[in-house]
């Protein structure tokens, strides 16, 4: 309806528009810049409320009654039994040559030998061109095997100014081993959680993630700004890390519901990360999404995903 | 500082315009907007500058714009926050929030005197113009300030009494208002009454929870399935018990989150607990020696940036790789699907990087603190000390020593420092600049 009238308006207007609108048009291209110009920093413009839409959003608020009667979206557990997923990143281009990291502290350590650190936000096997350190996880699942976190803690370790475990996986409460193998301190910093904590050499403390990440999370380490890793926590544990041949699995999923799987990786140029890819047959978006269902017992190999030069970031 | 703008101007120009038909709308459209633009000329001419538009919040461009959120959904977020939290001059909290709001009418909206004389808009009078009318830390003066005014919109405060990933008590924030911040602009509200400052206080919560529900909202259209139209469900349940309840729960529970502090050990002499603290700053365990440096001059690590900083950082390298790499994607093969987000991508960028330039401040390294000054900005009494060195600095570099370093030592740590102001020993002697000179 909108739409039609404003066209109304447009096509009434259209005979006279030349003549009526020319020196408007010229006025307001002379005084617009002046206006607009002036001599702050230019704000971009800023949203506007609807403020009859939000009478009612507050109406609602403040009645306390969910109107629309939406439950959480549980998803439906409608099967019994696990099933495996199984698949492979390659990547399909030419990776560039790994940028060296500028290592300007505790060199006898850090560059020990001679030892150069390099970027390892893209990591490519030259012989398979399996792409490690994809993350692939279960958005929601229904059930899960195993009910509580495995009281076995992940080891995190460090050693000459890097991180060993370039993406950190782990289950909420699950315990991680905070370590230094180096022979100078660390300090261990994992964004948006409360855990940056000192790790003196030869030592390891011991974090239980209190929460899920969303997307994977920077770990740093302020001493040494270069050392880099990511960390993605999951309450259901369905997360899986590719392997330097580019496969991953993840084991003892919820069979006969719909699973919706969420891919990231790093260098991924799609929104928080996540990697889009044209998958057609699995649905792909853009958000880095795909489904699939499984049968009991059942080993589903999604096979081979290419993953353009394209989506992955300089 | 940025990404070429140009460049992408040229992008988007060059682009191809396919019919005479798209011409005829485009001359359509223009004529419409200089006539529309030219009655707001005229109108404002006849109204004249003397009534001053009502205060606005504004949007957190820069997450929004990072999340790739479009016009529609970015006025949703804002209509939502409007239901949610009201405007600066008629603000309004939810009971979930926790909030008072008649000390809230006291901080917000304009100066003025109400029927007894009693000064309201205390927000406005006093913090504004550096927090900003947002609490987005830009205000009109933000820019020539260093360390810049704090953005609340993160939900991340430094000087407080609780663990590092709690949020500040209301005792805290009243103790930053009364004492200022030594070292930075944040000045001492002593002056003001008791009232006042609590008034203040709840307000600055008030612009953080607000702030922070703000980038709840902005970050769950990412998590929304991709059947849900790119809509936030405006439910009850959405918005307060999944989005905002967790929020206001953490300031809640700020009270119950304060760290434990054991009584300073009496059974050592000072000397020599200075001197154990001198071991420990030095050493690998404590190893405040790589960022505050061996002269203690904080001339260690320093070339990291803190979180607000960060952020714009990151946001600068998304926007300069994401040039990078349209510049060298060559249009010619592509598909008409792949040529239209090749061009939505150009429409971003140069979206982004408006938004960096208007909406952001230049980021700034954060120096790790001079010891040798005897100016601590989270306060100067032992105990304050104490709690920098447990729990770290919430949205800085500083780690804590929690967990590694037992409190007997922290104790020595902090004993130490406060001596650091009056250390000569000859290795840094009188005549030694007492700031590291290249970064000063």
């Amino acid at each position: 309806m909108q739409t039609s009238s404003k066209n109304k308006f447009a096509d009434g207007l259209s005979g006279a528009v030349f003549g009526f609108c020319v020196w408007p048009a010229a006025t307001v291209a002379m005084v617009a810049p002046l206006v607009a110009g002036g001599c702050a920093p230019q704000r971009v413009a800023t949203p506007r409320a609807d403020t009859e839409a939000a009478e009612k959003i507050r109406a609602n608020l403040l009645i306390g009654t969910s109107a629309s009667g939406s439950t959480p979206e549980a998803a439906a557990s409608t099967g019994t039994g696990w099933g495996t997923l199984k698949g492979r990143f390659l990547f399909a281009g030419v990776p560039g040559a790994a940028r060296a990291l500028a290592v300007d502290k505790d060199t006898e350590v850090c560059s020990k030998g001679g030892m150069k650190l390099v970027d390892r936000s893209l990591i490519v096997d030259p012989v398979t061109k399996g792409i490690a350190n994809v993350v692939v996880f279960a958005r929601k699942a229904s059930r899960v095997k195993n009910a509580s976190p495995s009281t076995t803690p992940v080891v995190f370790d460090q050693k000459q100014c890097e991180f060993l475990t370039p993406v950190l996986a782990a289950r909420v409460g699950q315990p991680i081993d905070v370590h230094n193998s180096d022979p100078i301190g660390h300090n261990t910093n994992i964004a948006g959680s409360s855990f940056n904590q000192l790790v003196p050499s030869g030592q390891g403390t011991v974090y239980k993630p209190e929460s899920e990440t969303g997307m994977p999370t920077a770990v740093t380490c302020n001493i040494h700004p270069w050392m880099k890793a990511y960390a993605v926590f999951r309450k259901d544990g369905y997360v899986a890390v590719s392997g330097a041949d580019g496969t991953f699995t993840l084991a003892d999923l919820p069979a006969g519901e719909i699973i919706e799987l969420q891919v990231w990786h790093e260098r991924s140029n799609g929104p928080n990360g996540a990697l889009g890819l044209e998958q057609p047959d699995l649905k792909w978006t853009p958000k880095g999404r795909f489904q699939i269902q499984l049968q009991p017992d059942e080993v589903k190999d999604i096979g081979t995903l290419d993953v353009p030069a394209s989506v992955i970031g300089t | 500082m940025l990404a070429t703008p140009m460049h992408l101007a040229h992008h988007v120009l060059a682009l191809p315009i396919q019919s005479a038909n798209c011409l005829t709308a485009i001359g359509r459209q223009v004529s419409r907007l200089a006539f529309l633009l030219l009655s707001t000329l005229v109108l404002a001419s006849v109204i004249g500058c003397g009534a001053t538009p009502p205060a606005y919040f504004r949007h957190n461009m820069v997450e929004s714009t990072k999340q790739r959120l479009n016009s529609d959904q970015e006025r949703q977020v804002a209509t939502v926050l409007l239901a949610m939290f009201g405007t600066p001059d008629h603000p309004v909290a939810l009971a979930e929030t926790g909030l008072d709001e008649s000390k809230l009418h006291l901080a917000a909206g304009p100066v003025r005197s109400d029927i007894v004389g009693r000064k309201n808009g205390l927000y406005r009078e006093h913090c504004a113009h550096c927090h900003g009318i947002t609490g987005d830390g830009l205000g009109p003066t933000a820019a020539f300030l260093n360390p810049y005014p704090r953005d609340y919109r993160p939900g991340v405060f430094k000087f407080k009494s609780t663990e590092r990933a709690d949020k500040p008590t209301q005792a805290d924030l009243v103790r930053i208002l009364h004492n200022g911040i030594a070292g930075t602009s944040m000045p001492s509200f002593a002056l003001l009454s008791e009232t006042k400052i609590e008034a203040l206080a709840e307000y600055v919560k008030y612009l953080t929870i607000r702030g922070e529900t703000e980038l709840a909202l902005i970050r769950a259209f990412f998590e929304l399935d991709d059947d849900a139209k790119g809509t936030l469900p405006e439910t009850r349940e959405f918005l307060v018990e999944e989005t905002l309840a967790p929020i206001a729960a953490k300031w809640q529970a700020a009270p119950a989150a304060a760290i434990p502090v054991p009584p300073i050990p009496t059974n050592i002499d000072l000397v020599a607990s200075i001197a154990k603290g001198r071991e420990l700053f030095y050493g690998d365990k404590a190893n405040c020696v790589k960022c505050h440096g061996v002269t203690g001059l904080g001339d260690g690590q320093a070339n990291d940036y803190d979180d607000w900083n960060k952020v714009i950082v990151e946001a600068d390298k998304e926007i300069r790789s994401g040039t990078e790499q349209a510049s060298q994607a060559s249009t010619a093969g592509m598909s008409p699907e792949q040529l239209a987000d090749h061009r939505l991508q150009l429409v971003w960028l140069e979206k982004f990087h408006q938004v960096l330039d208007g909406d952001a401040l230049t980021p700034r390294t954060i120096p790790p603190r001079n010891l040798r000054q005897g100016i601590y900005r989270g306060g100067r009494r032992p105990l304050d000390l104490y709690y920098r060195i447990y729990a770290g600095i919430n949205g800085a570099p500083m780690p804590a020593a929690k967990g590694t370093v037992p409190p007997e030592d922290i104790w020595h740590i902090v004993n130490y420092v406060r001596s650091l102001p009056y250390e000569f020993d000859g290795l840094l002697g009188a005549d030694r600049p007492m700031v590291a000179p290249d970064r000063f």
